[in-house]
């Protein structure tokens, strides 16, 4: 098990290096970073203090590693805006997004979990039907589509809860259930597909045959092993709570981490960019991390190193 | 002679007795074919130009709402005609969703072949890319390209064409892999058949119907794509307009002119609904190794 969580561990590693380079590498592609991060018209001294600082007169592979080496620090530059540095500024707007995208993971699996349960015991029946057009419609009904519509009704027609901004839970309300149909949906559907898959296997007719009550075989053997595939999803839910609610937080105006990565790709602020960029690399590095070991503990047979296919 | 009854299953596999079309799936076939009609048709079709000005008949409603049939769903903020807006951004945002959809299809089956075909060190850098790009939302990734480089058409399509590039090349390099293990490549190759021979003409029509399935199946997600960064004003730019846009645009008038909003976006919902379900079809009846 320790063999399995190191190889993990090194995957991981590797990943969260090759984001750097991407981010080196594009950087470097996109033109000379002292005109980019200090602007067209910024003073030759301002620029030449730029390149001395980030070594851009040294050879590429100098200026490859002291950047990888200020990253290790958590030295990620400084915003254009306002000269601070970018890492606060990503940070300070965390909680925010938290605030939003905890909420919505809950309502997610309280109800996409439950619903795709249900549909699969109840195949083709009227519920299973209306589960799987539901499903269906939150994944082609675009996020902010869905977030203006309910917006229109509550906020504009209603006028029972505020269109947007962060002043108290009731402004939290019409992001979280924006977020959190979309993603039920989404988990409905798989979580009902991998009951199917599980109901149809052989040892649920054994279990069966061998006169365990339906329930039992339920409870026993068919939620366990579904639970297997729905983890990876919602390792992948885990992994996007911060970068999740891009379009979202821009609908209700919320001052998350989405909503300053826009701005800061419409001004090209690009020390802000880079910073939200590795941080969300990371964090669902983190979460793919987590949900290998978890996989590791929940079916023994991927610990021997041969991963299934697919 | 007889013809050769010598069907290798892989090859030829049973045809499923020929089912009914489902009515939602023929729903949604018709509409997508008439918005291939209207984004064909834009110039002849659209009752003014999608920049034209109409000055005296600014923020007027929809026709059957109070407004003039000179603009039948209405005008926006500038007066200029939202259905004429709806037609070109139709057009705007099916060109993008094909163009990157194609251009994902091939980088993705183009590496997954190499993969296969040279195994050792160009497959494990593949998969690296593969693990690589399944790491970032791509979102985040596209919105950091585009803070990087600017912002081009050209570069919007080929950024969005990256997208599920690694699907395709998964699907690709294991169904080459497969396909190397069976009769028919290895008697090409032994025919002395060169390697592109092999993959285009050999290999590429015995997976051509994973790989349309697969590119139905993220053809809507181009879409929704491309209108969220248009949406957030990151996409295509003013004075080309897309569906996306056209609703971000709307958002500022959702109270007084909700109409500017509502027909970009319920062509957004059923277009990638129509996809959706044509999309589910086909895997359903053409695909067995994805369900």
């Amino acid at each position: 098990m320790l063999r399995f969580v190191a190889s993990r561990l090194a995957r991981a590693l590797l990943t969260i290096a090759m984001v750097v380079t991407f981010a080196f590498v594009v950087l470097r592609l996109s033109g000379d970073p002292a005109q980019i991060i200090m602007g067209a018209d910024a003073p030759p001294e301002a620029i030449a203090a730029f390149r001395s600082a980030w070594r851009l007169d040294e050879p590429i592979w100098v200026q490859y590693l002291s950047y990888f080496w200020a990253i290790l620090q958590g030295d990620l530059g400084r915003s254009m805006r306002d000269g601070r540095d970018a890492i606060v500024l990503v940070a300070e707007r965390i909680p925010a997004t938290l605030a939003l995208t905890v909420p919505a993971l809950l309502v997610k699996i309280g109800l996409g979990i439950p619903a795709g349960i249900y549909a699969a015991l109840h195949r083709n029946s009227l519920a299973d039907r209306l589960v799987m057009v539901l499903a269906v419609a939150g994944f082609t009904v675009p996020s902010f589509v869905l977030g203006l519509l309910l917006v229109l009704i509550f906020a504009v027609q209603l006028g029972w809860l505020p269109s947007g901004g962060q002043e108290g839970w009731r402004h939290a309300i019409l992001p979280v259930v924006t977020l959190g149909l979309g993603g039920a949906a989404v988990l409905a559907r798989f979580t009902r597909s991998a009951m199917l898959e599980v109901l149809g296997q052989p040892y649920i007719r054994t279990a069966s045959a061998k006169g365990v009550p339906w329930r039992a075989v339920v409870t026993g053997h068919a939620l366990p092993n579904a639970a297997i595939p729905t983890v990876t999803i919602i390792g992948f839910m885990v992994g996007s709570l911060i970068a999740g609610a891009v379009v979202v937080e821009s609908v209700f105006s919320w001052p998350g981490v989405g909503r300053l990565m826009v701005v800061a790709v419409a001004n090209r602020d690009l020390a802000v960019v880079q910073c939200i960029l590795l941080l969300v690399a990371m964090t669902m590095v983190m979460a793919n991390l987590v949900v290998d070991i978890l996989y590791g503990l929940l079916d023994p047979r991927l610990r021997s190193g041969t991963r299934r296919a697919g | 002679m007889p013809e050769a009854p010598l069907t290798l299953p892989a090859l030829a596999p049973p045809k499923p007795p020929r089912a009914k079309l489902p009515p939602l799936v023929v729903l949604g076939a018709v509409w997508l074919a008439a918005m291939l009609g209207i984004a064909l048709l834009a110039d002849v079709i659209a009752p003014h130009g999608y920049t034209a000005l109409d000055l005296r008949n600014r923020l007027a409603p929809p026709a059957p709402f109070g407004g003039t049939w000179l603009h039948p769903l209405g005008t926006d903020e500038l007066g200029r005609d939202v259905l004429a807006r709806l037609i070109y951004s139709i057009r705007m945002s099916l060109l993008i969703a094909f163009g990157a959809t194609i251009i994902g299809a091939v980088i993705g089956t183009s590496l997954g072949f190499l993969a296969a075909h040279f195994r050792g060190l160009v497959e494990q850098g593949v998969l690296t890319l593969v693990d690589f790009s399944a790491s970032i939302p791509f979102l985040i990734l596209a919105l950091a390209v585009l803070a990087f480089f600017g912002n081009s058409l050209v570069l919007l399509v080929c950024l969005l064409g990256l997208h599920a590039w690694e699907r395709y090349a998964r699907i690709a390099r294991g169904l080459a892999l497969a396909a190397g293990a069976q009769g028919y490549a290895a008697a090409v190759r032994g025919l002395g058949a060169s390697p592109w021979r092999i993959y285009g003409r050999h290999v590429l029509p015995n997976i051509a119907s994973t790989l349309i399935v697969s590119m139905t199946l993220a053809f809507p997600e181009v879409i929704l794509l491309e209108s969220g960064l248009s949406f957030l004003g990151l996409g295509v730019q003013p004075p080309e307009t897309s569906l996306g846009s056209m609703v971000g645009y709307g958002r500022e008038y959702l109270t007084r002119a909700p109409w500017i909003l509502l027909a970009p976006a319920a062509s957004i919902v059923l277009t990638t609904l129509s996809v959706s379900l044509i999309g589910d079809w086909l895997r359903d009846r053409l695909d067995p190794t994805l369900r």
